[in-house]
């Protein structure tokens, strides 16, 4: 029997292309997957609700807030970044009949737009954060350390695991490495950062070129007579001989200077001192590799931490500028009004 | 492998053999025969004049950057762990710890760069001579660095330190911080032996240049060990940044051919060596700088970091503008080297030196303070702390009116253009906040426009936080054509649908599919629908269906059918009806002979045939015409025989019937 399309075959095949519409026309990303909102808004409004575009002036009403070389950490108001985000809904909305579509539409749109924010900024070949963020916290810095060190490292912890001098850092993937979800220099001073999170801890880091070597110049020093140090290592296990953060006459040299040349270290003088003073030096002398250790600079790392813990501290006793009546309610407070006054 | 973020630190990595040719040769004995020597030229190739830029992996500080630098030493990483030891300085050919190549810190007004240069006159005089293998070159053409003896002496390294700035350091490949995409993840490192100081007493940032230089042949002419000294003071080592201020009379001619005027200008050292003798030209004096004229470039005065950031900074356009040319990585170069292009060889009075750089690139180290003290002075605290006041301030140095909830007493301007005063908080705030309303109350609804926003609180003040964030967000979107299309490509997709489908359920008879979240193609939709209907009932919504073939007319016979056939064939009838009488018509019909008009063979004879055809063919013709056409009277002539005669009508058949019912629709179209 020849299988034969008739004209009803046909239309049928036509009418259920029509009814399953919506599997071409619905956003399919392939990195994304199946969304109700077109990728390109979603990722406009998820943009938005991280703060790109909004003038500097709304996130920092007054310069007094963000003073010369200072750091002001906060939380993300998502009433705040909710209101934005309706704002640039509401363009285009013409008739009412509009309106309640969007209203009806919003609660999707909104879900939506919270998954959509915290893959904004993916690092590469991390996993995609699924499922809406909760708190968002960040950071404003406004310093010389944002220009004159470009790309610093900027990490933040949910517990504090890495010890504060650890020379390693957790992976961009560990469960306790909160997701940066902007980090951004809003100005040549001003570096903008915000986080998926609430942090426990947070560590700013010299940009690490390559592992640097130097000596530490004392800043005290009048300009005609300046000297430098380089702090001792032992030379079995390269650390630092204690104590660490303080420079003594037991743990550290001072550098030797050429006569007349700026800044230029004698070295050679500099090797037999390091080689007299290094611990547990087997030889009379160092060897370059040994030398270069001694001469190790490793980038600074600063540590932002609630030593106490008292993070979370609420106002909302004080808070009387919180919005609470909900539109129906007051809805019908006003309709009640009007009613009695009708009478 | 070392673990990641760990690293091993070797003195060095020697190569069997320096670069340079080789023979080698093969000998084979204990044979019963003499093989004769197989001999085999060889060259063992390094970089001489130029550092091949993949060799370089990183260089501190950054090329370009500004920075406390102070208490850093400059350092450049280069990929192959052997490449310092692959030449001996000396000029054996020998391996040497000592190695070859050096990286010297040159302050701004110190040393000469070059422009590009043939190779061979990048070395000092008479030390060519001294090197292996003179003709190795890798390329025709570099740069090199002039420097005064005295300078030599200040800055560079002597022969002792040699081997301790330079060493090999092993790291694992897979640290991205660490190998910085190296392939084996051993990596040579070449330390400059001068701290890049700021110049502290006159609180100015001091341009750098650090430069790879090649030391090969020239090792007596490092400075040999002096005392040390505990101290240093910030000073050049020798300044010759006073030639930019010698007036060239707008010429660089002058810097060759002599006679440029030289009032005034106080050398480093007493007298030009083979400066302008006697002014052959006596010129005004220009402002006109030597090193614009020699660079075609703008010398490049620091400026603020601020500034610098600022677009149209001098150094960044003339980078910018560099990079342009087809020629750009030179010119970039040449563009970093501003500064330390003063003609040091045409007025020094002393022995300047030349070596060959392999690589170089320039920074510049600001003030003081340092990544530590910034980092530990900044000052910390939630957005909306404010500093603090002292209890007495006057009035007008009040700060901003901050509250603790963050938000923020602005002057505002009603429509009606009452000054008054509103708060307002920005998106960051120094509490968590709730996202929606109390948990109680249902969430609040969503806002059409600013206005719906705006709160007063109880302090009779208004909250325009939320209102000012909703219209940001509009004019965010609105500044965006894209994103306004994207809009209104939404609505018009998935809202359209919905409205689509509210009207046409109007209006068609049959059922619409439910929107669900998911959008259909509603047009389509009821285009497929109605096609389908329509198809179903044909009769009723298109008209009444045609059979699929019409039924023939009957054949109307007058007469016999024997005297028929016999006129229709020319028998003779009487001589049918004779023989059918005998065997029955039809047999009577197979046996008569056709007459046939011509044999076969025979010539028509055209006098009897054209007349017979045209006759039949004209009867014929009548005949069909009488039939198409009934109401046509013909007039038949005489000489035609067959059925032709005026047609009758017939009996209206099923295209009659189905023409008839037709509605007479065209009737009105015709009229004028």
């Amino acid at each position: 029997m020849k299988t034969r399309i008739n004209a009803e075959v046909a239309i049928q095949a036509a009418m259920s292309a029509a009814v399953n519409y919506a599997d071409i026309v619905t956003d399919q990303d392939p990195d994304d997957g199946t969304h109700v909102v077109p990728g390109e808004l979603r990722r406009f409004l998820a943009r938005l609700r991280l703060l790109h575009g909004v003038p500097f002036s709304y996130i920092v009403p007054d310069a007094e807030l963000l003073p010369v070389e200072s750091m002001r950490f906060f939380y993300i108001d998502r009433a705040w970044t909710d209101a934005l985000v309706q704002g640039a809904l509401s363009v285009g909305t013409i008739s009412s009949a509009d309106r309640s579509q969007l209203e009806a539409v919003y609660p999707h749109i909104r879900d939506e737009v919270d998954e959509a924010e915290r893959s904004i900024r993916r690092p590469r070949e991390e996993a995609r954060l699924v499922a809406g963020s909760g708190t968002i916290t960040g950071f404003v810095m406004r310093s010389r350390i944002v220009s004159g060190w470009p790309n610093l490292h900027v990490r933040a912890y949910s517990r504090d695991v890495i010890a504060d001098d650890e020379l390693t850092t957790a992976a961009e993937s560990h469960p306790d490495r909160m997701k940066v979800l902007r980090m951004e220099r809003l100005a040549p001073a001003v570096l903008f950062v915000l986080f998926d999170g609430v942090p426990a801890v947070v560590h700013i880091e010299e940009p690490r070129q390559g592992i640097q070597f130097g000596a530490r110049l004392d800043p005290d020093d009048p300009p005609n007579n300046r000297r430098a140090k380089v702090h001792v290592r032992d030379c079995k296990t390269g650390d630092s001989v204690p104590p660490v953060n303080d420079m003594t006459p037991a743990n550290s040299v001072d550098v030797p200077f050429r006569a007349g040349a700026p800044g230029v270290i004698d070295l050679t003088t500099l090797r037999k001192r390091l080689a007299a003073a290094a611990p547990n030096n087997d030889n009379t002398t160092l060897e370059p590799n040994e030398y270069a250790l001694q001469m190790l600079r490793f980038p600074y790392r600063q540590v932002f931490g609630d030593p106490d813990n008292q993070q979370g501290q609420k106002f909302y006793a004080l808070d009387s500028f919180k919005a609470t009546v909900a539109l129906s309610s007051w809805k019908n407070t006003v309709t009640a009004k009007l009613a009695k006054v009708i009478k | 492998m070392p673990r990641t973020g760990h690293f091993i630190l070797h003195s060095n990595v020697m190569p069997p053999i320096t670069a340079g040719p080789y023979e080698l040769r093969t000998d084979q004995s204990g044979l019963p025969f003499t093989v004769e020597t197989e001999v085999t030229h060889i060259r063992v190739a390094a970089p001489r004049y130029t550092m091949p830029t993949e060799q370089i992996l990183s260089s501190f500080p950054p090329a370009n950057a500004e920075g406390a630098f102070g208490d850093r030493l400059p350092q450049i990483v280069l990929k192959r762990r052997t490449l310092p030891w692959e030449r001996n300085p000396s000029g054996s050919t020998a391996t040497s710890p000592t190695p070859w190549l050096a990286l010297v810190v040159v302050a701004e007004g110190e040393a000469e760069l070059s422009t590009a240069t043939p190779v061979a006159e990048c070395f000092t005089e008479g030390t060519l001579a001294k090197i292996a293998d003179p003709t190795d070159k890798d390329v025709e053409q570099s740069v090199y660095l002039a420097v005064t003896e005295t300078v030599v002496k200040k800055i560079f390294p002597t022969q002792e330190d040699l081997p301790l700035l330079t060493h090999v350091r092993e790291v694992d490949v897979n640290d991205t911080e660490l190998a910085n995409g190296d392939d084996d993840g051993w990596l040579a490192v070449v330390l400059a032996n001068r701290l890049p100081v700021f110049d502290k007493a006159a609180g100015k940032s001091v341009r750098y240049m650090a430069c790879l230089v090649n030391l090969e042949g020239q090792l007596a002419a490092l400075p040999p060990p002096t005392p040390p000294s505990p101290s240093f003071e910030y000073a050049l080592a020798q300044d010759w940044s006073v030639l930019a201020t010698v007036s060239t009379s707008g010429s660089p001619d002058h810097l060759v051919m002599g006679g440029v005027s030289m009032a005034g200008v106080a050398l480093p050292s007493n007298a030009p060596r083979r400066g302008p003798a006697a002014p052959a030209l006596k010129q005004a004096a220009s402002t006109t700088k030597i090193g614009t004229d020699l660079d075609g470039g703008a010398t490049m005065p620091q400026q603020s970091v601020g500034k610098q950031w600022v677009s149209g900074s001098a150094a960044t356009a003339g980078v910018t503008a560099a990079a342009k040319d087809p020629d750009a990585k030179r010119k970039v170069r040449d563009t970093m080297a501003q500064g330390f292009r003063y003609p040091i060889e045409l007025y020094a009075a002393e022995k300047v030196l030349r070596f060959p750089v392999l690589a170089h690139w320039s920074f510049t180290t600001s003030e003081g303070a340092t990544f530590e003290t910034l980092m530990q002075d900044i000052d910390i605290g939630l957005l909306g702390t404010v500093p603090e006041r002292a209890p007495n301030a006057p009035a007008a140095e009040a700060g901003p009116e901050v509250v603790q909830t963050g938000h923020i007493g602005l002057d505002h301007r009603t429509r009606r253009g009452d000054a008054s005063r509103a708060w307002y908080r920005g998106p960051c705030v120094p509490f968590p906040t709730p996202r929606d309303s109390n948990a109680k109350d249902e969430p609040l609804p969503l806002a059409h426009a600013a206005d719906q926003l705006r709160r007063v609180i109880p302090d009779g003040r208004e909250d325009l936080s939320l209102a000012a964030a909703f219209e940001i967000g509009r004019l965010l979107a609105l500044s965006q054509l894209s994103v306004v299309s994207a809009l209104l490509r939404f609505r018009g997709e998935q809202f359209g649908a919905g409205r689509v489908r509210e009207i046409l359920a109007e209006l068609v008879p049959f059922a619409l599919p439910e929107l669900k979240g998911e959008r259909v193609d509603m047009g389509r939709f009821v285009a497929m629908q109605t096609i389908a209907v329509l198809a179903k009932n044909t009769d009723r919504m298109i008209g009444p269906q045609r059979p699929v073939a019409d039924p023939g007319r009957p054949l109307r016979v007058d007469g016999d059918l024997d005297v028929l056939v016999a006129n229709g064939l020319g028998y003779d009838l009487a001589a049918l009806r004779k023989r059918a009488d005998a065997v029955g018509v039809l047999a009577a019909l197979e046996q008569t002979q056709a007459p046939v008009a011509l044999k076969p063979g025979q010539a028509p004879n055209e006098k009897l045939v054209v007349p017979a055809l045209r006759a039949a063919l004209g009867a014929e013709l009548q005949r069909t015409l009488g039939v198409a056409a009934p109401p046509t009277r013909v007039v038949i002539g005489p000489n035609v025989r067959g059925v032709a005669r005026a047609a009758r009508k017939p009996q209206p058949d099923a295209l009659d019937a189905l023409i008839d019912r037709a509605p007479p629709d065209d009737e009105t179209e015709d009229l004028p």
